[in-house]
Parts: structure tokens; sequence; C-alpha cells
């Protein structure tokens, strides 16, 4: 059972969508003991970084995301927050991926909206059967720099900057893979069938 | 980092000054126009042009030959050269002109600039800033003043002015090296600011890249030859693989998919959640879905319908139309939509965008504006174009922006189901105006109407309905089209 954690302010419901599409068992709850014992977790972003982590800290998520063996995916901000810190509203994440989340700051536009392109610049199980530079979806202002063994793929948005990031059993996107069509699917798919 | 061609007009003509001197002028052109369109060619997305002759005189002296360059080429234009009253600025602005350049009252009228920020917003009103050593200089170089320029610059930043072009005019067509103090200093005090005068070589580009300046403008190099104008832009070039997102618009009406002329005459398109996947399946970048008798009938958006469409579609889906609270948002974003758009219930209660997008994130929140132009300004209208406001659509644009809207929804009433295209001119001033996402919609008719609304407008994402609900062309053909035109889609 896959366990998305309610923070009272993601996309939960188009994760949920997704997740009925490929047929795969969930469960969206904010309950400590449910989520202990689910064999994946998945941190699905929209939001404030301030504001997740301040809901995680109230529902006592915080020592058990970050000691958690199974496998864990965040999307966008559940990106971010992976990191050491965030920019926004500057705040201390969860330090699980060395790193820090700053805000875009170039003539383009802030946010960054819509389809933009990957590059895979490591093979990982969760990016197995897509190819090289495919399009997902993106909506997001502030992007993470981390060190290079940690990325997976990489987008151009004035900067290169970090879009699939893995350490161990955590893995995350940038983009919204729920929202990316067939592609996306395929993403989260591949994310279910890890062991 | 931006390189930016200049374009100096005196007498028609396109010409270098060296340090100012009007005397020295060097004539490198007959045509600016033409020189407009051949750095544009080359590669140029923002060309700055000075009216020297306006300079001089105070007021604007080659106005046709602007406009005509106005119409010859899609990239970001900012004008200096005699703007000097609130009229002059507006007939440029009206024009489609992205910025102006304010310099010689920074010193006789910081009150004009102030207005005009008000006005127009900071991303449309550059700062001149001409330097000779630590001094402000006016009246197209013709005088120094005692004004010291960062304590002018202090002043600047409590007006709301975010753009300066810094220019020493003791390296100005000198082709030696730029001055960078000034430009630390100003960059220090948060301004963006764009280096002018002295760029001789592309090494000197390559040393203000890596030392990540805003922007470089290019004179005399670029017309001595001393820079190639298009390795400049290739080392400069940011890479950015963002594409131009289609999106077909349903608008329902008791549960079916309608579409009016002009919001009025509507007629059955077809069911909401089956023309969804097949505009999701087609290669539709995101789906907009308005429930268009919802504010009109007071009812509340149809979560259920949200819903059907939602299970089915995985890509992003936003949804309006009666939406007046953050209860009626939470519950539609529940219901399966992303984004929310916000439009009656968002200049009735300005409030409610800023609540909504501090709870829901900005990505989230659309603001939908529907506009009409009466006698010269665009103003908005709600209650599904049936009520005109007093909000004129630049200053509500602005507002919505600071409100903490993530994306704007545009719609030209006039254009609307007429298939007449876009209105260029409107997107392209709401685009230099304000730096979030601009959904242009209303009067799609031709494939050449998305390529102009993109190119010239400036829009970052193209709406329409009438033109894919009755096959008149499919998602593919457009796209492919778009491809064709050098735009960047996803296919």
């Amino acid at each position: 059972m896959i366990a998305i954690i309610n923070y009272q302010a993601g996309n939960i419901t188009s994760v949920a969508n997704a997740l009925n599409k490929l047929g795969v068992d969930y469960v969206i709850t904010a309950d400590k003991e449910i989520i202990r014992k689910a064999d994946k977790i998945i941190f699905p972003g929209q939001g404030r970084a301030g504001q997740a982590i301040k809901e995680l800290k109230k529902a006592g998520l915080i020592d058990l995301i970050k000691n958690t063996s199974v496998p864990f995916l965040g999307i966008c901000l559940g990106l971010q927050i992976l990191a050491t810190s965030s920019d926004e509203d500057n705040t201390r994440c969860l330090g699980i991926i060395p790193g820090t989340v700053k805000k875009f700051s170039s003539e383009l536009k802030i946010p960054q909206i819509g389809w933009n392109k990957v590059n895979l610049t490591k093979r990982s199980f969760l990016t197995q059967d897509i190819p090289d530079s495919t399009y997902f979806y993106f909506v997001h202002s502030y992007y993470l720099i981390t060190e290079n063994k940690y990325i997976i793929g990489k987008t151009n948005y004035d900067i290169e900057y970090p879009t699939i990031i893995n350490k161990n059993n955590f893995y995350a996107t940038q983009f919204h893979p729920e929202k990316s069509g067939d592609v996306g699917l395929k993403l989260l798919n591949n994310f279910c069938k890890l062991c | 980092m931006l390189v930016i061609p200049a374009i100096d007009i005196l007498n028609g003509k396109c010409v270098r000054l060296t340090q100012g001197n009007f005397s020295l002028a060097k004539k490198y052109s007959n045509n600016p126009v033409q020189m407009a369109k051949r750095f544009t060619q080359a590669g140029a997305t923002r060309i700055h042009i000075v009216d020297l002759d306006g300079a001089k005189s105070g007021k604007p002296i080659n106005f046709t030959l602007i406009k005509k360059t106005r119409q010859s080429t899609p990239a970001i234009l900012e004008i200096g050269g005699g703007i000097r009253n609130l009229k002059t600025a507006k007939t440029y602005l009206d024009l489609g002109i992205d910025k102006i350049i304010i310099g010689t009252s920074v010193i006789k009228n910081l009150k004009l600039i102030k207005n005009l920020i008000d006005k127009y917003g900071s991303q449309r009103i550059i700062i001149g800033l001409d330097l000779n050593k630590d001094k402000i200089v006016i009246n197209g170089w013709k005088k120094t003043s005692q004004q010291n320029y960062l304590s002018l610059a202090k002043k600047l930043k409590k007006i709301g002015t975010r753009e300066i072009i810094c220019t020493d005019i003791s390296r100005d067509g000198m082709l030696s090296n730029p001055n960078l103090e000034p430009i630390k200093k100003l960059q220090a005090l948060g301004f963006w600011v764009i280096i002018s005068g002295g760029i001789a070589n592309i090494n000197t580009i390559k040393k203000l890249q890596t030392q990540k300046f805003y922007g470089a403008i290019l004179g005399k190099a670029l017309y001595e030859n001393k820079i190639n104008f298009k390795q400049a832009i290739k080392l400069t070039k940011t890479t950015n693989n963002l594409t131009k997102r289609i999106i077909p618009c349903l608008d329902v009406k008791n549960n079916q998919v309608v579409k009016g002329i002009k919001f009025k005459k509507l007629t059955f398109a077809g069911d909401p959640a089956e023309l969804g996947k097949k505009y999701a399946e087609a290669g539709a970048d995101e789906l907009v879905f308005l429930d268009i008798t919802a504010t009109l009938e007071k009812r509340k958006t149809l979560c259920s319908m949200v819903q059907k469409i939602a299970n089915n579609i995985f890509i992003p889906f936003t949804v309006g139309g009666g939406i007046k609270s953050v209860k009626d948002i939470s519950a539609v974003l529940k219901a399966g939509a992303d984004k929310i758009a916000i439009n009656t219930a968002g200049v009735l209660n300005p409030k409610l965008i800023k609540q909504a997008s501090k709870k829901f994130g900005s990505q989230c929140i659309v603001v939908a504006i529907d506009t009409k132009k009466v006698n010269n300004d665009y103003f908005v209208y709600i209650n599904s174009g049936k009520t005109k406001t007093k909000l004129k659509v630049l200053d509500w644009v602005r507002q919505v922006e600071k409100l903490g809207a993530g994306e704007i929804l545009l719609t030209a009433i006039d254009r609307d189901g007429t298939k007449s295209g876009f209105d260029n001119n409107l997107l392209r001033q709401i685009c230099s105006t304000v730096n979030i996402p601009i959904i242009a919609s209303g009067g799609a008719g031709k494939l050449a109407d998305f390529k102009n609304a993109i190119i010239k407008g400036g829009a970052d994402a193209v709406l329409a309905a009438s033109i894919f609900h009755y096959n008149k062309k499919t998602i593919n053909t457009l796209k492919k089209y778009l491809k064709k035109n050098n735009i960047n889609v996803r296919i």
C-alpha cells in the first residue's frame, strides 16, 4: 500500500487519480502509524515550503520521513523539502539531500509554468523506458541546487537545474508526473514497481 | 545575459556618436527600420533605440520611424530620447513599445517618473543614468548636473524603479573597457542594471557574462564589426526549453460544452468529459473548463463534473466559473482541478486572490480577465462580459500580479468567437507590464493567429475553443505549424 501524505495543501486528488488509473492501492493520510506501515510513500507537491514543513511537524512526520527505508517519491514541493534549506519562507527543510532551494531570478517569467524538457543524466529505475529529452509539466518558482551525484535529470530554464533526483530510497521530481500525460504515468508506474 | 543592440537615430539615419558628441556623429545606415529587422534576424530579442534628435529637443522627432520599427520586429523595444511628459510616454506605450527610457527627467522631474511607474508599472519604465564620473549628465549629454548617481539611485528605488541603463559617457563609443564600478554599486542596491558604453570586443562580453550582469548594450563595436552580433548572442543566450502551451477551452452550460460569439449566441459543442479526454489525447498541453453560467445563475461550480473530467485527464486542468470563496476553491481542487480561474469574484473582492494564492500557492490561481476597448482604453468587464467596470485592464493586471495571481487568462471580448485573430497589441502591452504568464484568448481563427499571438503579442499560452470544437484544425496541425515557425511546442 502506498501512503500519499496529506499535508492540507497538495494536489492530492491528481496524484490519487493517476494511481487509480495505474490500478495501484493507496491511502491518503497524515496518520503516523499508517505511514509507518506503508510500503511506499508519496509526498505530492503544491503550496509553500514553510507551510509544508509546519504541517509535517504538526503531524509528527519529520523523523519518520527522515528515517524511512521504503521508496519515497517527492513531487514538486516534495522535491524541495528534501533539501537542507529553502529560501521560500527561510525554511529549514528535511536535510535528506544536501542542497539549497533558491528562487528563479531572470528576465524569464516566474513561476515557470508549462512543459519543459528533462535531459536524463544518469540511468535509474525511475526513468526506465522514458526517452531522454522528454517533456514534463512544471509549475514552480524555486529550484534546487545540489551535487551531481544525486541528479538523474536536468532541465533548462535560464539556468540548468536538477529536476529528477535520487539518494538511496529517496526519489523526487520537480515536475508533476501525475500531470505529464502518458510519460508521467509511466514514471509513476516505475516508482510503484520499486522495491 | 541580455545583449541589446543599439540603434541611435539622428536626422532619420542610423548613427553612432562618440562620447555623446553630436558633431562627431558617424552615419552607418540610412534605414533604422531595416537595421532593427537585421538585428532581429540575427537573434536579438530586445533592441535599444534612441531618438537623438528627440533627446536634444526634448520631444520625439523620429516617431514615425519608431512606429514603423514596432511594426517590423517582434523584439522587445526600449525607446529613449525626448520622453519628458506623460503624453509622450503614453503615445509610445500605447503603440506597443515595451519599455520607455527616461533620462533627463531624473534630474528635472522625478515626479514624472513616479507617476509613470504608478501608471504603467516598473517593467515598462527604464531609467537611463548617464554618468560623467559620479555625476549625472542630462539633455543628450550636453549638461552635467551636480547630482551624485548613488544618492539619486536611492530615491529612484523608493519610487519603484527596477531597471536602469547605466552609461559611462567617458567610455561611450571609445571601444575601451566598461566601467563596472557604478554597475556593481547599483546592482547591490537591487536594480536590474544594463551596461552601456565601452564594450569593445567579445572578450568583454565573456567577462560580463561570467560576472552575471543583467544586460549589456552594444553600439559602435557592432557597427565597426569589432563584435560579431550572432557570436555575442550565441555566447550569452540562455537556454530555455519551456514550450508555448496550446489550451482548448471548454465553456460549459447546463453540463454541456457550448460556444458563443462575443459571449452570446451559444451553440452546443459536445460533452465536457468526452471532449476533455479527446483533447488531452490529441496533444493539448492543458485544459480550461469554464462554467460560464455559474456566476450569472449564482450556482457553485459543479464539482461532480470536475471529478468526472479529472478522472480521465492526466494533464493540467483549470476550472473557473462562480468561484467566490476559499471554500469554493478548496472544493474544486479536491474534486481534481489543478488550478482555479477567478474572474468576477476577484474584481468584486480582490482580497480573495490574495487569500487564495497564500493558501494554495500562486501556481494554483489563474485570474481570468475579460476586456473591451472603450474610448482608447481597455476596461475590465465582469459577469460573463455583461457588466463594464471602471477598472482599466493595465491597472488590474498589475494589481492581480501583486495580489499573488500565478497566471492571467486574458480575453478580448470583441474578438471572442469571431475568428478574426487575437488582439496582439493589447497582449503585447500586458506582457510587457507583468512578469507572470499570459494566456491569450478570444479570436483564434487561422493558424497564423496563434503564431502572431505568441510572436507579436508575446503570449505564453494560447487558448481557443471554436477552432477545435468544430474540427476546423486539430491540435497537432497547429503545433506542427508553430514548430515550423520556430516556436517551441511539445509534440
